[in-house]
């Protein structure tokens, strides 16, 4: 299908980037990767008249890592680059499982980490064809009334299906967001709305610069498990982010952080983990833990492959799966 | 509003205006005559279209061509050099992995990228490399066949 018309601008800055994602308010829209992006042109659910690439824009490719402050990811390094760093594989295992967990090895040569965590939601009641489109009457999302997900809402229920958001918000992530004037440093689960048509809080002029993940914790182990019929190309049904570290020693908690997606409007952290700080791991408090997270999933029918109450019972499952995994890495007994 | 853009396709160096919303696809097929490129989905999920960029592999569908302005890509075409297919290209004619041809070039540049990168790769990464080309033929078994033979060096070199 093609393309329809739009104007292209490659600022060499993040201040003219904003400012003309500002100027042309609504009207303009960032290009990353572009995968999402250039299918959504394709299908018409976005118009933008004007694609600011942040291509030229210096160092928003580059990785650093030292000990003390940790790792910093430019939003514009690909998944690709992500998975072959040296220092992520060793410091940050999770993060090239989930990278590793996008699309495919096209997709993750292309799209990138910031593309990735602002990636719109999805819903197959509004992912298809003008043409299939036609025979729905417009929902919230395209600027309508009605939502055909949830009958009767009047509230977007997309649902939000990124692989790396979890594993971040596990990892206690913090994102930099620049604008023409300032640059400002939030918790990553703050850039997240609740809201299915806007997936991230980002108002116009606002750009993701580069996100930050702090040093791992000795005796730290983690896990990314993501639930799909396929082991390839397909979003995650669920996905499950878990990351803990453990007392010197011996079998106590020290700091863990459990984060989910594909089953809701957002990513999110289940926070009754952290009751888990200074105590023992052991199967009542995983099963504690997994039935808070079995309560907080909200998986529906708006995005195909299984079925939501099968994608809900999957929750406790892959909750005590992965605390299999990161006990043992982290060089505990599961 | 065009623009100018110059770029290395098979070694060949291009210059050319281009509309913003041209995709690479478009461009290697209707303009630079490489119509061994396929357009499959057109939406990137079947990796029939791919290309290698800068020594990744790529979907040149979801590719604008405007972005590829000093990048140096390599299309089947490219493949073979002076006459002599690539091991990829013979493996693939001596373990009888092509069918209906229409992945043939999206899976061969997938595999060659892997190759460059890992020259002995397992099964499972022959696998998870070539997992974003589909074959509806589902020839699977012969592609998975042919890339390992050229992995263990046991393909039979063109005389």
């Amino acid at each position: 299908m093609t393309l329809p018309k739009f104007d292209y601008a490659e600022p060499k800055s993040l201040r003219q980037a904003s400012a003309l994602l500002r100027q042309q308010r609504g009207k303009a829209m960032l290009i990353a990767g572009g995968t999402d992006l250039l299918q959504a042109l394709k299908n018409r659910l976005k118009t933008p008249a004007l694609l600011v690439d942040l291509k030229n824009i210096p160092r928003l490719d580059h990785i650093s890592y030292s000990e003390k402050t940790g790792l910093q990811i430019g939003a514009m390094v690909s998944l690709r680059q992500l998975a072959n760093s040296a220092v992520i594989k060793e410091k940050y295992p999770m993060l090239v499982e989930a990278a590793l967990a996008v699309g495919t090895a096209q997709l993750q040569a292309m799209g990138t980490v910031g593309g990735n965590l602002c990636q719109d939601s999805l819903c197959q009641f509004r992912d298809r064809s003008p043409m299939a489109r036609l025979m729905l009457e417009p929902c919230l999302k395209l600027g309508g009334h009605v939502c055909h997900a949830v009958s009767g809402s009047n509230k977007c229920w997309a649902n939000y299906s990124g692989d790396l958001a979890p594993a971040l918000l596990a990892l206690h992530a913090r994102v930099t967001i620049a604008d023409s004037t300032e640059k400002k440093k939030i918790p990553l689960s703050k850039l997240y709305s609740d809201d299915g048509k806007r997936p991230t809080r980002l108002r116009a002029g606002q750009i993701l610069t580069v996100i930050h993940v702090p040093p791992p914790a000795p005796h730290s182990g983690s896990a990314y498990l993501k639930l799909r019929l396929r082991k390839t190309i397909d979003y995650a049904l669920l996905g499950v982010a878990l990351y803990l570290s453990m007392e010197d020693g011996d079998a106590v908690c020290k700091d863990i952080a459990l984060a989910l997606t594909g089953v809701g409007k957002a990513p999110f952290l289940v926070k009754e983990a952290e009751q888990l700080k200074g105590k023992q791991v052991g199967d009542a408090e995983i099963a504690q833990v997994a039935e808070a997270a079995f309560k907080q999933a909200h998986p529906l029918s708006n995005i195909g492959g299984l079925t939501p109450a099968y994608r809900k019972e999957m929750v406790r499952v892959y909750v005590r799966k992965a605390f299999g995994v990161a006990l043992e890495s982290a060089g505990q007994d599961a | 509003m065009q623009k100018k853009i110059v770029f290395t396709v098979n070694g060949d160096r291009v210059e050319l205006s281009v509309e913003p919303n041209l995709t690479l696809l478009d461009l290697l097929k209707g303009q630079l005559g490489l119509i061994g490129t396929r357009e499959g989905c057109d939406s990137g999920a079947c990796g029939a279209c791919t290309v290698i960029m800068d020594g990744a592999p790529v979907l040149s569908c979801m590719t604008l061509a405007v972005r590829c302005h000093n990048r140096n890509i390599t299309t089947i075409e490219g493949l073979a050099h002076d006459g002599k297919l690539h091991p990829l290209q013979q493996s693939a004619i001596d373990h009888d992995a092509v069918q209906c041809g229409f992945c043939t070039a999206g899976w061969l540049l997938s595999a060659k990228v892997l190759l460059d990168n890992n020259p002995t790769p397992t099964r499972e990464q022959v696998r998870t490399a070539v997992a974003g080309n589909l074959c509806r033929c589902a020839g699977y078994q012969r592609i998975e066949e042919s890339i390992l033979a050229v992995a263990e060096g046991r393909a039979k070199v063109q005389e």
